[in-house]
């Protein structure tokens, strides 16, 4: 146990799952001797080799091909596409040929691959080093989708993507690579497909995920001061999503805010939103609230980055509005 | 390069009957619309097929494309099966849920058809990098058209075969159109393998429709690759005859010198009983029965349930777990 950050707690889950199964490899830009891009490879390549930790060119669509072909013979790579924006190069793998494997086969070939991306914004990355793609994925069959917010879930979610079954988009956001907290220096695992009440409070429910885990809940200690109590849902994996907790909490608010980075239109935001409203339309005091970031593209200077990225306030503020309806 | 002994001709020209059977008997029910989705045929390439079949071994592993039902079947896995998948049925090789496009068989090494044309070149690296990792002597094998070159992953798939050595076998069939453009017009050449020799990796071109060069030209790939020197990339020139959607107009003497000059079943045929390997007897004989054989496994097809629509949301998860907590949910909400 010790207190150590996401990319700490991501390198640590790399290490012991390829100490304990010789299926896992590792394959993407840059992750061999550099140790990947923001380290989370790191010592990786020095204590399994160029075999198991293989450096690529810039061919992302062949990374993600050779990841799948591999799997179906009972390999489990895992691959790393350096930035999230860059998924676009190598969507076609991913949604037409990882994630409908399983379905067209009839079972005969399964896709257990794991594709680490990082995601997000916040660090004036610029347009094509900044964006959320949840909404690209999402609509997309046999895929799953994990996102953790925290060092303790990051290392747990990892472990058990690597040995799930199923193809996984594993979202690291930048913002949270540095956050640090406690984690267990051993071998665990965190279910994929739960949410997690990170604070419980009676008043409005939070869906939320990554960084904006993070801005709900420091929205949530400023509103206790107004005496309105957030109960913020992390939710961990985006698709599949734990509707149960999501709605077992709303029940009891009856008022909801889902807060994204992604933008609102098409996003996960929407999903849950929808999902919500269809099933709890009679419980609800008021119209679920969806938080994201504006729709554009993610502009490099801070001033405008800034103006699209949802924060706080966004959530303080949406909050406020739904404790107005009775 | 090996000789071929008679007995292996003989096997090869029944093989290319059971490939030319099988397509035509399936451009009939199509015509007679017992086939849900879309049909595209081997016709005219069946030499091809046969020696890609008879290369590679059960251990090995081929993806194959839209137009590859001939080594799917050749591959062995059985006929009634494959043409109930295409037929859409419950006992089709993926449940009916892959169909004609996305023949999949793993006990023959068949990896499945990924028919975003090209997108197999990237995939075909995953097999062959396990294998070469395990140190398991097994080729991998990837089947694309003329048109694929066009594709990114043609560039990344042959970037990462060759740096990494990998054994895996392109065999490019070169049947000279991309629905309605032909090579000459969207290719710097016509000799697609050129493209290749930049990546350093060995080619090899071949009348793919010569029964005994193709095999020939296969056998020495395999052998190549299994020998551990890293991928070979073969490309056959063959020609399809205008089939099923084919979605072009082609200019007839073209058409009727590949239809009869050029034809490999009648070039193989012609082969062996001008060197005597057969009587024309025998040779009837083996066309009679063959064509019997494909119409019990059509009528087989015909005769087979469709899915149950109660099964739709199967297999959208490798695992029941997140099956549970999504898609069965989903279909109780409806």
């Amino acid at each position: 146990m010790g207190r150590k950050t996401t990319v700490q707690s991501l390198n640590e889950a790399l290490h012991l799952v390829m100490e304990a199964h010789p299926e896992v490899y590792c394959l993407g830009e840059d992750i061999g001797k550099m140790g990947g891009d923001f380290s989370v490879t790191r010592g990786l390549y020095a204590k399994f080799g160029a075999e198991r930790v293989r450096d690529t060119p810039l061919s992302e669509s062949a990374i993600i091909g050779a990841a799948v072909g591999s799997a179906m013979v009972g390999m489990r790579p895992v691959a790393e596409i350096m930035i999230a924006d860059f998924t676009s190069t190598c969507y076609d793998q991913i949604v037409n040929n990882a994630a409908k494997m399983y379905y067209m086969f009839n079972g005969q070939f399964k896709a257990p691959i794991v594709i680490r991306t990082a995601t997000g914004g916040g660090f004036g990355g610029g347009p094509h080093h900044s964006q959320s793609v949840e909404g690209w994925f999402m609509n997309v069959p046999g895929l799953v989708i994990v996102a953790p917010s925290n060092p303790y879930d990051a290392k747990g979610l990892l472990i058990s993507s690597i040995l799930d079954d199923n193809p996984i988009l594993f979202l690291e956001h930048k913002g949270l690579y540095a956050l640090k907290g406690e984690v267990p220096d051993e071998f665990y695992t965190v279910p994929i497909g739960q949410a997690a009440v990170t604070r419980p409070g009676k008043d409005i429910t939070v869906v939320t995920s990554m960084k904006m885990v993070h801005e709900a809940l420091a929205a949530a200690e400023t509103l206790a001061g107004e005496g309105i109590e957030l109960e913020v849902i992390d939710l961990r994996t985006l698709r599949p999503w734990d509707q149960k907790t999501v709605l077992d909490s709303v029940r009891k608010t009856k008022r909801a805010i889902v807060a994204m980075e992604a933008p609102r239109t098409g996003g996960p935001a929407s999903e849950v939103s929808a999902v919500i409203s269809e099933m709890l339309f009679s419980t609800l005091v008021a119209p679920v609230q969806r938080i994201g970031a504006l729709d554009a593209p993610i502009p490099m200077a801070p001033v405008l980055e800034n103006a699209i990225l949802p924060e706080r306030r966004d959530i303080i503020k949406a909050a406020q509005e739904l404790m107005a309806y009775r | 390069m090996r000789t071929l002994s008679k007995e292996t001709i003989l096997k090869l020209y029944k093989d290319m009957l059971l490939v030319r059977d099988f397509e035509q008997q399936l451009e009939q029910v199509h015509k007679r619309g017992l086939i849900p989705g879309l049909l595209h045929t081997g016709v005219g390439q069946e030499a091809t097929f046969a020696a890609l079949a008879y290369a590679l071994e059960k251990t090995d592993c081929f993806f194959p494309d839209h137009r590859s039902h001939g080594i799917c079947l050749l591959a062995g896995s059985p006929g009634e099966k494959l043409m109930a998948e295409i037929l859409g049925k419950a006992n089709g090789v993926c449940g009916g849920r892959g169909g004609s496009m996305h023949l999949a068989d793993p006990s023959v090494g068949n990896f499945g058809g990924n028919v975003v044309e090209g997108s197999m070149m990237a995939t075909v690296l995953g097999p062959a990098l396990a294998w070469k990792m395990r140190g398991e002597k097994r080729v991998a094998a990837v089947i694309i058209g003329d048109g694929t070159v066009g594709r990114g992953e043609f560039n990344e798939s042959l970037h990462l075969a060759s740096i990494w050595k990998l054994p895996v076998f392109y065999c490019l069939v070169n049947n000279q159109y991309a629905i309605s453009t032909h090579v000459t017009e969207a290719h710097p050449t016509a000799n697609l393998s050129e493209l290749v020799t930049g990546y350093r990796i060995a080619t090899g071109q071949v009348d793919g429709n010569d029964i005994v060069a193709a095999t020939q030209a296969a056998l020495d790939a395999v052998d190549y690759i299994r020998s551990g020197k890293g991928a070979f990339f073969l490309e056959f020139h063959t020609y399809r005859w205008a089939g099923i959607f084919s979605g072009e107009i082609r200019d007839p003497e073209e058409v009727r010198m590949w239809k009869e000059d050029k034809d490999p079943i009648r070039r193989a045929r012609t082969l062996i009983l001008t060197e005597g390997m057969a009587q024309e007897s025998e040779l009837v004989e083996t066309e009679t029965s063959v064509k019997k054989q494909v119409s019990q496994w059509l009528e087989y097809a015909i005769q087979s349930p469709a899915p149950d629509a109660a099964t739709a949301l199967d297999y959208v998860y490798a695992n029941m777990e997140v099956l549970g907590r999504w898609e069965e949910k989903q279909q109780f909400n409806r």
